[in-house]
């Protein structure tokens, strides 16, 4: 077990459109987050980790992809059902988010449709 | 016979289907084209399939109950449909709304009010030197927008395309795939909040010190070289600018030093489709109440769900569970949901009724609007008989 998964970090979470990770039959979402490298780096994450991303009270467990395109300081969630689990109007695109690594799979799809309507 | 893909508001018209392959689109435009079988909504009520004419019978009975009923989305459907949808809401003296109130809708108003000077994408292709991204990253949102209309490509006056006659300016928070472009004959400037990058354009005007005053000055000097010079703004720029009014004047003050233009980057295929024909009707672009003869904030699909003052929703080929936050998204289940769409997104997967509609500019004909106005007509590959057009007269009629 590594020391970084009793750590919580802060993070900046910048939200966008990621062509790569979206399905456009609406059938499937990638549940993802792109580091930057050097946020990875400081804060004990490894690309393929799972971690809990943690924002307005709410959370959601996301695989870890790394990426020079992201912010310094944290990552980008794509444009999609997890970023917007997460987010409210103020800081919609933008916002801060706890991030800690986290044992088991990331969030479904399923799993948030069923907190949007139980 | 070329194609026109309804993946984004690029609306390329070039694509072409070649013994099964698709040709020139982007990864997600071969995907619409590709999967549009896949992941198809089925008729349903309240969790059990029924047959097409059955769910749209129910939606009617449902419409004519309904004290306060919202119709939102649209964005991916033709103008003609759009047409139909706000007739529809008339109708039913109901709230109007789609993405664009979170989205650009504020600058295609600017546009359509005229208070932002716009042009087409061709003569940006042909002619413009300075082009801007602001907020706006398209190597993801708008893959083929730097390639077919802007940075690459050689125009009729600008013959030596990216490599000479181009300035690139990418404006962003952080080093985007589009910012690493930004290397010769190009600037990136990243930002932690866009309203000190427009007054520094202010103060360099101005003959005054500012935080970006290197960059803004560079800029404005490069823009005199040009006739026709360009911003396309992003969701980046809508939610990092407190104040729109402050940006217009921006543009127009710059304007004075040399011609600048502005046009919106990125968003649903045929969202300024909806903006421009409910303004054609309306004199508002989005959030506009047929009740009250008048658009306003708190007719936002959001603000209305929010603010528990609609009991159903009809929600047309958007995806409201995916798009917006949980605190919007969750009150949907307060209302009776009404989803007309090809899929079963996750919107359609917690709708009370579900009508299956047809793919736009697959299987559905049509106008749609690109991100500069321009008028584009949609190709059909395999006609489908109940479309968005079908289903929304239907359900008029049965009213
Ligand atoms: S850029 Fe947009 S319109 Fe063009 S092929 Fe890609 S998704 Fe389709």
């Amino acid at each position: 077990m590594r020391f970084s998964k009793f750590l919580k970090v802060e993070a900046e979470i910048v939200v966008a459109r990621y062509a790569l990770v979206s399905d456009e039959t609406k059938s499937r979402f990638e549940p993802v987050i792109f580091f930057h490298p050097e946020f990875a780096k400081r804060s004990g994450v490894k690309e393929g980790d799972v971690v809990e991303v943690e924002a307005n009270g709410r959370a959601v467990k996301l695989k870890v992809k790394l990426s020079e395109s992201a912010p310094e300081s944290g990552g980008i969630i794509p444009n999609g059902i997890f970023a917007s689990y997460l987010t409210n109007f103020d800081g919609f695109k933008r916002f801060k988010a706890n991030i800690e690594v986290a044992e088991g799979e990331p969030s479904s799809v399923g799993e948030i449709i069923e907190r949007v309507k139980p | 016979m070329s194609f026109v893909c309804p993946g984004c508001s690029c609306l390329c018209d070039d694509i072409e289907i070649v013994d099964g392959r698709i040709l020139h689109a982007c990864r997600r435009g071969e995907e619409i084209f590709e999967k549009y079988k896949e992941n198809r909504a089925k008729p349903m009520v309240k969790g059990k399939e029924v047959d097409i004419d059955s769910a749209i019978e129910e939606a009617t009975e449902v419409l004519k109950d309904s004290k306060n009923t919202v119709i939102y989305g649209m964005d991916t459907t033709t103008v003609e449909a759009q047409q139909l949808g706000i007739e529809l809401a008339e109708k039913l003296n109901a709230y109007i709304d789609d993405n664009s109130s979170f989205c650009l809708g504020e600058f295609v108003e600017a546009i359509l009010r005229k208070e932002l000077p716009t042009t087409t994408l061709e003569d940006v292709r042909d002619r413009a030197y300075v082009m801007v991204y602001w907020g706006a990253n398209p190597f993801h949102s708008l893959s083929r927008h730097m390639s077919r209309y802007s940075y690459y490509p050689r125009g009729a006056k600008r013959p030596r395309g990216y490599e000479e006659d181009r300035f690139l300016v990418v404006v962003d928070v952080r080093r985007s795939e589009t910012a690493k472009l930004a290397k010769k004959n190009a600037k990136f400037i990243q930002v932690d909040n866009d309203d000190e990058l427009v007054d520094s354009f202010f103060k360099v005007m101005e003959g005054k010190a500012a935080k970006y005053a290197k960059e803004a000055g560079i800029i404005l000097n490069e823009m005199k070289k040009s006739d026709l010079n360009v911003i396309f703004g992003g969701l980046g720029l809508k939610y990092g600018l407190k104040d729109l009014g402050k940006f217009v004047e921006m543009v127009r003050k710059m304007n004075e030093v040399a011609p600048l233009y502005f046009i919106p980057a990125g968003f649903h295929a045929n969202m300024r489709g909806f903006n421009e024909t409910l303004f054609e009707k309306t004199g508002y672009v989005n959030k506009y109440s047929f009740k009250d003869g008048k658009g306003d904030v708190d007719f936002a699909f959001t603000s209305l769900l929010q603010n528990g003052k609609v009991d159903t929703a009809v929600i047309i080929g958007t995806d409201p569970v995916s798009s917006l936050p949980y605190d919007v998204a969750s009150k949907l289940k307060e209302v009776k949901t009404i989803v007309i769409d090809p899929r079963m997104s996750p919107t359609a997967r917690v709708a009370d009724i579900i009508i299956p509609s047809a793919v736009s500019g697959i299987e559905m004909g049509g106008t749609m609007v690109r991100s500069d106005g321009a008028r584009i007509k949609l190709e059909v590959i395999e006609e489908r008989d109940v479309n968005d057009i079908y289903i929304l007269k239907k359900i008029e009629e049965g009213l």
